[in-house]
């Protein structure tokens, strides 16, 4: 079970877009933290993943558990948000 | 099972711009997109080559009304990956990670993607210092410096994009520059930028958690050098994104773009290609648009031979 999903973008990243379109073809709300409008944050994704990269999802479980996924991975994120 | 006029295996400029043909002679149309919608162009900062945008556009605002358009006509776009395609009886089986479907015909536009260098080090430092698209990691930039390779359009306008974030860019070019006269005298005119021509890329070196030099050589004097570095961004070319269709009895050419005939039919009956993917494309986004067209049209005469076969 869900309980919150936080996705790291950036304005340019189309792969950004794709996670955001994915989740929203399945009716999945998500909280989205732009690099771009929130610069002071972009070493939060960097410490998640130790990656230089977005989109960064970080999908939290019921039980707290996060799972992090890097990139547009449907492979990843389909089982992640099941 | 699931069954539609056409499957277009993609869905950059070719395979939208095919959907907006097809669908408008309500040819029942999907597409499939296992990457991203709009392709390679929607990772493109900026383009002004493209007729109609008279102040150009950013890719990612070209790659979503090219995506609008086709859906207002009706095509549907699933994400999802093609693994293979054959031929059953008169129609097309095509397999994906979510179950197969039939088609009547397929159009095969997965486009292209950027080469590698096949270097040491750079696998290594994937997405730790080496990438491969400006506009999705550049941010994580601002203050540093780069190394871009490549001396292409691709090189010098991603460059060109990055210095919004970095604080110099070495632009590495293994021979001479082959970028478009506009940038060129962009990159001219830009002073974050120094462009080092004859310098091969030969090794990305890390500190095993970031990179931190390339090695180089400059092909004149054979001498080795170094470029101190934060991150390095690779533009040197495009591959076709196609051995997903190796095992499936379609011709290649001896690069792997897929050969057509001239009206863009592949060797298995009901299957074209269009776009980048097809051996002989120009990998422009306007002539990828233009093959699009083509294909929807040749397809429509074949679906129409394919209906009165069925009669």
């Amino acid at each position: 079970m869900v309980k919150d999903i936080t996705i790291y973008t950036t304005n340019t990243c189309v792969y950004c877009v794709m996670v955001k379109k994915w989740l929203g073809s399945k009716n999945i709300s998500y909280n989205e933290v732009n690099l771009d409008v929130n610069p002071e944050r972009a070493q939060e994704p960097v410490d998640l993943t130790g990656q230089l990269a977005v989109p960064v999802t970080v999908v939290t479980k019921a039980d707290d558990s996060k799972e992090v996924i890097v990139g547009y991975n449907l492979a990843k994120l389909a089982p992640a948000v099941a | 099972m699931k069954q539609n006029d056409l499957v277009i295996i993609g869905a950059g400029p070719t395979a939208l711009t095919a959907a907006i043909y097809t669908t408008r002679e309500d040819i029942d149309t999907v597409l499939i997109e296992k990457g991203a919608i709009g392709g390679l162009i929607a990772t493109t900062d900026w383009v002004d080559n493209y007729p109609g945008f008279v102040e150009g556009i950013s890719g990612l605002d070209m790659a979503d009304r090219f995506q609008k358009q086709a859906e207002r006509f009706g095509a549907v776009i699933e994400l999802d990956e093609v693994l293979g395609i054959k031929p059953v009886d008169k129609l097309i089986s095509v397999s994906t990670t979510s179950g197969e479907r039939l088609a009547k015909a397929v159009l095969i536009a997965t486009g292209s993607d950027y080469k590698k260098l096949g270097i040491p080090g750079e696998d290594t430092y994937y997405a730790r210092g080496v990438h491969y698209c400006a506009t999705c990691d550049g941010a994580f930039y601002r203050g540093k410096r780069l190394v871009v390779v490549g001396g292409g359009n691709s090189a010098v306008q991603e460059a060109l994009f990055l210095t919004k974030f970095a604080t110099h860019i070495d632009l590495l070019v293994r021979s001479t520059l082959k970028a478009s006269d506009v940038l060129l005298h962009e990159l001219e005119r830009n002073d974050k930028i120094t462009v080092h021509l004859g310098v091969t890329t030969d090794q990305i070196i890390g500190d095993e958690t970031r990179v931190t030099k390339v090695l180089g050589t400059d092909t004149k004097t054979n001498k080795l050098i170094e470029f101190d570095t934060d991150g390095v961004f690779v533009f040197i070319g495009l591959k076709p994104t196609a051995e997903f269709l190796r095992s499936t009895g379609i011709d290649f050419d001896s690069i792997g773009f897929i050969k057509t005939d001239e009206n863009l039919r592949t060797s298995i009956k009901g299957v074209f290609a269009a776009g980048d993917v097809r051996s002989g494309a120009t990998m422009q986004v306007a002539s990828a648009c233009g093959e699009g067209a083509t294909a929807a049209l040749r397809i429509r005469e074949y679906l129409e031979g394919h209906s009165q076969q069925e009669k």
